[in-house]
């Protein structure tokens, strides 16, 4: 018989991440906006209030601006603060707490001072929340250095990968998408839901994964994104075309051997990234490739990336300018036709 | 020979005060697994609230109502095969 499953949503996952932490490592706090009895507005912290109580569990006021800097002190001082940035837009009224203070304390100090804080927070739309509510912003935290960047694109990754973030003694910005996390007024993406071992296990940090293989061209994408490749290349199959889907899973470090090689097999290159096209992930990511070596490309490289507008809030708009599958398909198609 | 009943899952009556739709956002298992009393199955989301709904008995799942449709307090969404031999 069949090993019993045991599927979880992204949001139990990282819950379930929390708490093994949490019981392992005293030094182990969560702390943000309505993360205590509430659980979490994307679920993500329920349980852990009734577990560990409201000096671990932390629920903040709504200012940002004072408990980012809170955990900032508090990792400098030895503890291990997970802060929720309930949506990674609010970013503006703590991002000196962020990249002045977190990112670079460790190297003003001469490596003197670690500064081990995970900051959990939510992106993407796709659900009409409005433009301050549904940005990805991924490429303005990986273009900052000092700070890992991890987009988790299922609830296997998304336990893995916070464990992993706790246990670092880096800063880490971890990026978790709504639509992926099982919350239905969010949206669900089904293929986020996948079995998880109960005990505890990390995903390294800065390791790409190929989730679906072909030789015809290479999807690179990462969190929801990485779902609509994986409905585009089972379109892409029915028309005859090999596609290979490549997960980014972390931004930094970035992968960037992993998505040379991919390309390299394949000499086709489609980014999918939901953050804004212009000065972002999908320009990092072709530059892997084409700085590397210019000669395995069979095509120039394509992006299906949101367009560098703010986000409409009517649905049919904001429909328009999201990635989706047929986008993908068309730009599949685009590169794998260029050459012949 | 086995006997076999068939156990409906369902939302129960009063799992929330309200007299509004739910959708179900998650089954936890797939169709024709095993699963024993007491399992999470799914997860239905109501007002923005999520409910558990848990295997009232151990046996094979038969899912009758998909992920993101809709349903009502009562409904039977699954049955279980419960097998006594």
């Amino acid at each position: 018989m069949a090993a019993k499953e045991r599927k979880l949503t992204v949001a139990r996952a990282m819950a379930e991440a929390m708490s093994q932490e949490m019981r392992a490592d005293e030094q182990v706090f969560v702390m943000g906006e309505d993360v205590g009895p509430l659980g979490g507005v994307f679920g993500n912290t329920r349980g852990l209030y009734e577990e560990f109580g409201k000096e671990r569990v932390r629920d903040t006021p709504i200012s940002e601006t004072a408990f980012m800097g809170a955990a900032v002190g508090a990792a400098a001082d030895g503890m291990r603060p997970i802060v929720e940035l309930m949506f990674v837009d609010f970013f503006g009224v703590c991002f000196d707490a962020i990249y002045n203070l977190m990112a670079k304390n460790t190297y003003f100090s001469g490596g003197n001072i670690n500064v081990p804080a995970v900051i959990m927070t939510s992106t993407g739309g796709g659900y009409s929340d409005g433009g301050q509510h549904s940005q990805c912003l991924y490429g303005t935290f990986a273009h900052l250095p000092g700070m890992k960047v991890v987009v988790p694109s299922n609830a296997f990754d998304a336990k893995g990968m916070l464990t992993a973030a706790i246990r670092d003694n880096s800063p880490v910005i971890y990026m978790f998408h709504k639509g992926l996390q099982g919350m239905g007024w969010l949206g669900t993406e089904a293929g986020a839901t996948v079995n998880v071992p109960e005990e505890q296990y990390t995903v390294e940090i800065g390791k790409a994964a190929t989730v679906s293989e072909g030789h015809d061209v290479t999807i690179v994408s990462l969190g929801m994104g990485v779902h609509h490749s994986l409905r585009a290349a089972a379109l892409l199959q029915e028309k005859g075309v090999s596609a290979e889907v490549v997960d980014l899973r972390a931004l930094v470090p970035l992968d960037r051997d992993h998505i040379f090689e991919s390309v390299k097999k394949t000499g086709r290159l489609v980014v999918v990234d939901e953050d804004y096209q212009s000065y972002g992930v999908s320009g990092e990511v072709i530059a892997s490739v084409v700085e590397r070596d210019i000669s395995i490309l069979k095509a120039a490289p394509q992006r299906v990336a949101y367009p560098d507008i703010p986000i409409p809030f009517a649905h049919h708009m904001e429909q328009w300018a999201l990635p989706n599958a047929e986008k993908i398909v068309s730009a599949c198609l685009e590169v794998t036709h260029s050459d012949g | 020979m086995t006997d076999e009943t068939a156990q409906a899952v369902r939302i129960p009556v009063d799992l929330w005060e309200e007299d509004v739709e739910a959708v179900i956002t998650t089954w936890f298992v797939s169709g024709e697994a095993e699963v024993d009393q007491g399992d999470l199955l799914a997860e239905v989301m109501a007002e923005k609230i999520q409910f558990e709904i848990v295997a009232p008995a151990s046996g094979i799942l038969n899912i009758m109502v998909q992920q993101d449709e809709l349903v009502e307090k009562g409904d039977t969404i699954a049955t279980i095969t419960v097998s006594s031999n």
